[in-house]
């Protein structure tokens, strides 16, 4: 085995401790919130009962059929064994839809809105700040102030402000939903288009704020390597501008990879606020309501589902990273 | 003795075929953040002979990096570039603009070792990448293959194994990696080889396979001619021909390497070669002669000798107008006392 194999094996073991861990917390943290789930339940479904024992039977149901009459760790070894087989318990609050199918039902929402304005948000961040770095002047003095304005206001005032202006005053968007209430969702143009208006506010709100935070980073990044000794040296060597500036920029870039990769990897968990404040039919409002409605299976599914796609962003930059950096594989290779 | 560069112009007998570089009364300023010019170079002349090795000395901020850069003819803030003229292979290189300078001068004609050789190669580029892209610029009749076997054949007759050219610079050693970027440097064997501190960062033995390697280049003729920088004046002895001694700016003293080091002229000159730290018998016990004072302010220079201050035959006069350059004995010298007179003070300050 060789060291790189080694350390990806090594990596792998680690990874998957990480994932046990979060799994734990997940299963036992939303259980720590005080409240009874079953007895809301119960007392919805026996609404109208005035038999004592009757309400008894349909609140000793409900905790038999969600497993909370045993003890925490075995419930933890049944949660352990159904998610093995795929099975990721059933909704209290939305009983009997499974938890599978809500996640479902809501990761397409999230990752609509959320990689198209990730990548978008990053790419014009990139150049805006490339550009800064290497302009410098005029451009640089107005930008760089300005995104780090819109980087500094906190997330949810952005999409709050940009709710009541082109929302609520302006009236010129939607101001919640994924889609116009009244439609069934179908593929026609008119359940489209009333996607599209549904998401551009949310998309803005993301883009914006991906715009500030990577052109501040690609800019500092990109001022460093162009002060570096290899673009003097490549340059008094005749090398022509374009070609140390693609140097320059690709080594720049390196760390940025490593942003986009960890917020396409916390994309799930990054949308919450965004999908609350746009009320967005994503995992982030689904999360929401479970913690509202202790509905502890969506919690611990909801987190799972956040918990996965982190560790595998960060894993695949791990690997990634020591094919593009050299200087990163060496390091990697010496850990071991 | 061999005649010296300056021996030409003092007798006017100019063979200026010879001459592979001419530098007239170069002027050159760094421009700091608060619009102040500081010129750390400033009014400098010389000329480099084909095969000759030129060492320049000086202390820390003389500006003896600064003209090494300024020979490139390739200005960038904060440097910039004020009057005079760099004639490299009969080339008027100031008279060229940036892309002739890249197409026709730069890496071609002359080279530049930086300081922090160390640093000089991009992390992310295999070593052969680097020389294909330096190819692409100077000789884009080249393919791929032709590069390789061109870089392999050179490194191997510099003693450098090829298989340095699939590596990344941080897979080299500090004296690999100083070595990859003189090879390098030359692989277009350009007439003149500038080295700033190439030895600086290395431990003895780095030392001297850089030093070896600076030697090849000049005898298998890669290089036509090297300006060598360095602190280290016994370096300096042992790799250059002629020295050259930089104070504030100006050149003070320049002569053969064997003139400079056992019998110089300029009080400045003088003091520094004091100042070499050699081992021997008791050295523990000897105390090593300093130069009191600091070097003037380059924002702002005084009037006449800009090493008055901490001479110590410095005369009212020596504070008053330029002071002129001297000949004595194919040696060339910026001070108002004549070179006799000078050598009869050392004498008694020896005893």
């Amino acid at each position: 085995m060789n060291a790189y194999t080694k350390y990806f094996v090594k990596k792998s073991g680690w990874y998957l401790l990480t994932l046990f861990i979060a799994l734990l917390l997940n299963f036992l943290l939303p259980r720590m919130i005080e409240g009874n789930p079953v007895s809301t339940i119960a007392s919805q479904v026996s609404q109208g009962m005035t038999d004592s024992d009757s309400i008894k039977k349909v609140y000793d149901n409900f905790a038999k059929e969600f497993g909370i009459d045993k003890p925490i760790l075995v419930q933890f070894g049944v949660y352990l064994k159904n998610l093995l087989s795929g099975d990721l318990g059933t909704s209290f609050g939305l009983y009997p839809r499974p938890v599978s199918s809500i996640l479902a039902s809501a990761v397409p929402w999230t990752v609509a809105l959320q990689l198209p304005a990730i990548i978008v948000g990053w790419i014009l961040g990139n150049v805006l700040g490339a550009l800064a770095a290497y302009r410098k002047g005029a451009f640089d003095k107005i930008l760089f102030p300005t995104a780090l304005f819109i980087n500094s206001i906190p997330f949810f005032t952005l999409a709050i402000i940009l709710l009541y202006l082109f929302g609520i005053t302006l009236k010129w968007f939607p101001i919640s939903g994924g889609y116009d209430f009244q439609m069934i969702p179908h593929f026609s143009l008119d359940f489209i288009l009333s996607v599209i208006r549904h998401h551009t506010l949310p998309f803005l709100s993301i883009v914006l704020v991906t715009i500030g935070g990577q052109a501040i980073g690609m800019r500092e990044m990109s001022i460093y390597e162009l002060n570096a000794d290899y673009v003097l040296y490549s340059k008094l060597l005749g090398v022509r501008d374009s070609r140390v500036a693609r140097y320059v920029f690709k080594n720049a870039m390196l760390p940025q990879i490593t942003g986009l990769a960890l917020s396409i990897g916390t994309m799930v968990g990054g949308s919450l606020i965004c999908e609350i404040v746009f009320s967005y039919p994503g995992i982030g409002t689904w999360l929401f309501t479970a913690i509202r409605q202790l509905d502890y299976p969506l919690i611990s599914g909801c987190t799972l589902l956040i918990a996965v796609t982190v560790l595998l962003a960060n894993f695949t930059i791990d690997i990634i990273y020591g094919f593009v950096d050299p200087r990163i594989k060496a390091a990697q290779m010496e850990e071991n | 003795m061999s005649r010296t560069i300056l021996d030409i112009h003092a007798h006017a007998e100019p063979l200026p075929q010879r001459d592979i570089l001419e530098v007239q009364d170069l002027h050159t300023y760094y421009r700091t953040r608060h619009k102040e010019n500081v010129y750390a170079v400033d009014g400098v002349s010389f000329t480099l002979e084909e095969g000759k090795a030129l060492g320049i000395a000086g202390e820390s901020g003389c500006g003896k990096s600064t003209l090494a850069l300024s020979l490139m003819g390739f200005y960038f803030p904060p440097l910039h570039y004020k009057s005079g003229s760099i004639v490299l292979g009969g080339i008027d290189v100031m008279k060229l603009n940036k892309e002739q300078l890249r197409k026709q001068i730069l890496g071609r004609e002359i080279a530049y070792i930086p300081q922090a050789a160390m640093n000089a190669l991009n992390p992310t580029l295999r070593i052969i990448r680097f020389i294909e892209d330096i190819m692409k610029e100077h000789r884009p009749e080249l393919n791929r293959k032709q590069v390789r076997e061109l870089a392999a054949e050179r490194f191997e007759t510099l003693n450098l194994s090829p298989d340095v050219l699939n590596l990344y610079p941080n897979e080299l050693s500090g004296g690999m990696k100083q070595r990859t970027v003189i090879a390098i440097s030359t692989i277009l064997n350009p007439k003149v080889l500038v080295a700033d501190e190439p030895t600086s960062a290395l431990d003895v033995t780095s030392q001297k396979a850089v030093i070896k390697l600076l030697k090849d280049l000049m005898s298998k003729k890669f290089i036509r001619s090297l300006i060598f920088i360095t602190h280290e004046l016994p370096l300096l002895y042992h790799v250059s021909d002629d020295i050259m001694v930089m104070y504030a700016g100006e050149i003070v003293e320049r002569g053969t390497a064997k003139q400079m080091i056992f019998d110089s002229v300029h009080p400045y000159t003088k003091r520094l070669m004091g100042s070499i730290i050699v081992p021997e018998e008791g050295m523990k016990s000897q105390k090593l002669a300093a130069i009191p004072g600091a070097p003037p302010n380059l924002k702002q220079v005084p009037e006449g000798c800009r090493f008055a201050d901490r001479c110590l035959y410095a005369e009212d006069a020596c504070r008053e107008g330029k002071i002129p350059e001297k000949w004595s004995g194919g040696r060339k010298y910026r001070c108002i006392h004549e070179s006799n007179v000078l050598k009869e003070w050392y004498s008694h300050e020896a005893k």
